[in-house]
């Protein structure tokens, strides 16, 4: 059996993880890996009812996330999460309790605040700037990007299918999902790789 | 009338660049002057506006610097920064690819302008992927079926008798050696010359092997009475006839000729991990070790080749322990250490750059910690096994970042170009055509 995973979505409202998750999750499923996606405004609606935007609400959001994709990814399932988690000391917290059993990805939805106000599919930055929503990450509450995130989509500038074509791909560098055969080097080739480096110099 | 104007009109001259990996600038110039290489005499008499020398990406090898080319950016928008990496969160290696290059490629922006790109041996570019256009795979590509697009390339390159690379597994055996060179550059000829006259408006060709013969050759290269030195000039002068029949064939001053690096003499090879060892950055569970694997927790920084340190993060290698607070001391250590570092009486690091100081983009958290440049015949190295820190080894040539070229047709050149500039020339020269 492959190792469980969490990958685990953060980035500011409107930034693509729940897009982006949505993506991941089909063609998981296409390569016969068991699935679950937690999405952060779902959650909010069942898990984390009641539960508001202060720091201690938006922690204890984080940590029931985090917890129910550590249940799941230590039976070998692969537990996506897609919640804004703008506060990286719970995020790391989760990272290490996850890796206890399971492997952890950070997955960050890198978009400058320019760019999602501009599109503000949601309409919520507006409302935000106007002071309409108190507590808006990015606007009226902080957001601290991930130091060392396994994985960046740069989804103000590139396409999603650019983004979902990244993430599976470290998924499949760390092993924890199988391979597209058509898209890289076989185990053959890079030996066959790691042999002409050498010859050149370039691997020692 | 308009209509006959229509019908007269010339089609629009295509743009073609000619890559010649590795060739430096103050050789190119050498050998324009000297008569070996009439063809390339012709443009580099014209000035600087049509011939330059040229700044590349760093580290200054092949997979980063056509990454550069090709994309217009630098490594941590495009995503390759060597020809290894490590796997995330672990120490398997980890061999970049096509798939691997996380920004446009020019002809992918241009496929979407419904114009047309032939791209021939570029390194970088394999498993070929389809685009509008044609595609033949260059270093490190290994199987020529996964090479080609369209796949009905494969049988015609076959029959030309195209070969992807040289065998540099033989490269000792000198006769061998140069006879596997001239076969190749032939093969080259015949599958440029005959793929030129596919419809495009873009027509990338790249020669490796100059490379290849100034990695094993530089000494018969520069030395005029090596007993090898004629055989390297004939080949350089093939090459010339090359460059000249793709320019007799385009007919216009829409071309770029240029390399990714340039290269110089190599006095000893610079084993940075066994520096690092020696001098209490690195330490080794078992020594020599078996692979990266077998770092030791209390290691604090290592290196990947060429010339990439990394500082032995907690969070991102399994057993670093280097904490984010922690990490800029050592940063600090390991640049003052490097700037002192001698051979001989002799300064062997020319230059230090933190990741911030070269890269910019949504790739930096890959970025190397920091890389190294350094003095001139200080070949550097990231081997893991070397029981010495310098010496000296069957390679005579090795890379330099600030002497590639750049040669345009039109004399475009009013400043001293970086390898990142060119895709926006061609860009510009497409669209205008």
């Amino acid at each position: 059996m492959r190792k469980g995973f969490v990958l685990w979505f953060t980035g500011l409202s409107g930034s693509g993880k729940s897009t982006l998750s949505k993506m991941v999750e089909e063609r998981l499923l296409e390569r016969g890996v068991p699935v679950e996606v937690l999405d952060g405004d779902e959650v909010r609606l069942n898990l984390s009812k009641g539960l508001g935007f202060s720091k201690e609400d938006r922690d204890t959001n984080i940590r029931r996330i985090g917890y129910v994709a550590k249940l799941l990814s230590r039976n070998g399932a692969c537990a996506i999460t897609a919640a804004i988690s703008p506060y990286r000391e719970i995020r790391d917290e989760v990272r290490k309790s996850v890796q206890e059993r399971a492997a952890f990805v950070e997955a960050y939805c890198e978009c400058s605040i320019e760019k999602l106000v501009e599109r503000d599919v949601k309409g919520l930055y507006k409302k935000a700037l106007a002071g309409e929503i108190a507590n808006f990450t990015g606007v009226s509450d902080p957001y601290e990007p991930p130091l060392n995130p396994e994985v960046v989509c740069h989804t103000g500038e590139e396409t999603s299918e650019a983004s979902l074509g990244r993430i599976l791909k470290t998924l499949e560098m760390m092993d924890l999902i199988p391979k597209d055969p058509s898209a890289e080097y076989s185990a053959e080739e890079e030996a066959e790789v790691a042999k002409r480096l050498k010859d050149l110099g370039y691997l020692g | 009338m308009s209509f006959f104007k229509n019908l007269m009109k010339k089609k629009a001259p295509r743009t073609m660049v000619i890559g010649l990996d590795g060739v430096p600038f103050t050789l190119i110039k050498k050998l324009s002057e000297n008569g070996v290489m009439p063809n390339i005499a012709k443009l580099a008499a014209s000035g600087e506006k049509y011939f330059r020398q040229m700044d590349v990406s760093i580290p200054e090898i092949s997979s980063v610097s056509w990454a550069s080319f090709m994309t217009g950016t630098n490594p941590a928008r495009h995503g390759i920064f060597g020809f290894t990496d490590l796997k995330p969160q672990s120490y398997n290696i980890h061999f970049p690819s096509y798939p691997d290059l996380k920004a446009e490629t020019i002809w992918d922006t241009l496929g979407k302008e419904n114009k047309r790109t032939t791209v021939l041996n570029l390194p970088g570019t394999y498993p070929a992927r389809e685009h509008n256009g044609i595609l033949v795979s260059g270093f490190v590509a290994i199987d020529l079926k996964r090479a080609v697009h369209p796949a009905s390339l494969y049988e015609r390159l076959n029959a030309m008798d195209y070969r992807i690379d040289v065998d540099t597994q033989k490269a000792g055996d000198k006769e061998y050696f140069y006879k596997d060179l001239f076969d190749t550059l032939a093969a080259r000829v015949k599958a440029f010359t005959e793929l030129w006259k596919e419809e495009c408006d873009l027509f990338i060709a790249v020669i490796t092997d100059t490379d290849r013969l100034q990695h094993f050759e530089w000494d018969a290269i520069e030395d005029e009475v090596h007993p090898r030195h004629g055989r390297a000039m004939e080949f350089y002068s093939k090459v010339d006839s090359l460059v000249g029949k793709l320019l007799e064939m385009h007919g216009s001053d829409e071309f770029l000729i240029m390399s990714d690096h340039g290269f110089c003499a190599i006095e000893e090879e610079v084993y940075l991990n066994r520096i690092l060892k020696d001098n209490g950055f690195l330490e080794w569970e078992k020594d020599p070790p078996e692979g990266i694997g077998m770092l030791a927790g209390e290691t604090r920084a290592f290196a990947l080749d060429p010339s990439r340190i990394y500082v032995h993060s907690a969070g991102r290698y399994p057993k670093g322990r280097i904490d984010e607070a922690a990490s800029d001391k050592v940063r600090d250590e390991l640049k003052e250490f490097f700037s002192g570092l001698e051979r001989n009486g002799k300064k062997v690091i020319r230059q230090i750059f933190l990741k911030e100081e070269i890269y910019d983009g949504p790739h930096i958290s890959k970025a190397p910690d920091m890389v190294l440049l350094s003095e001139r015949g200080f070949d550097l190295k990231g081997n893991i096994r070397s029981a010495v820190a310098y010496a000296k080894t069957h390679f005579s040539g090795m890379h330099t970042r600030d002497d590639a070229f750049l040669i345009s047709g039109k004399g475009a050149l009013s400043k001293r170009p970086h390898i990142e500039d060119v895709s926006e020339m061609i860009l510009e020269a497409v669209r205008g055509a």
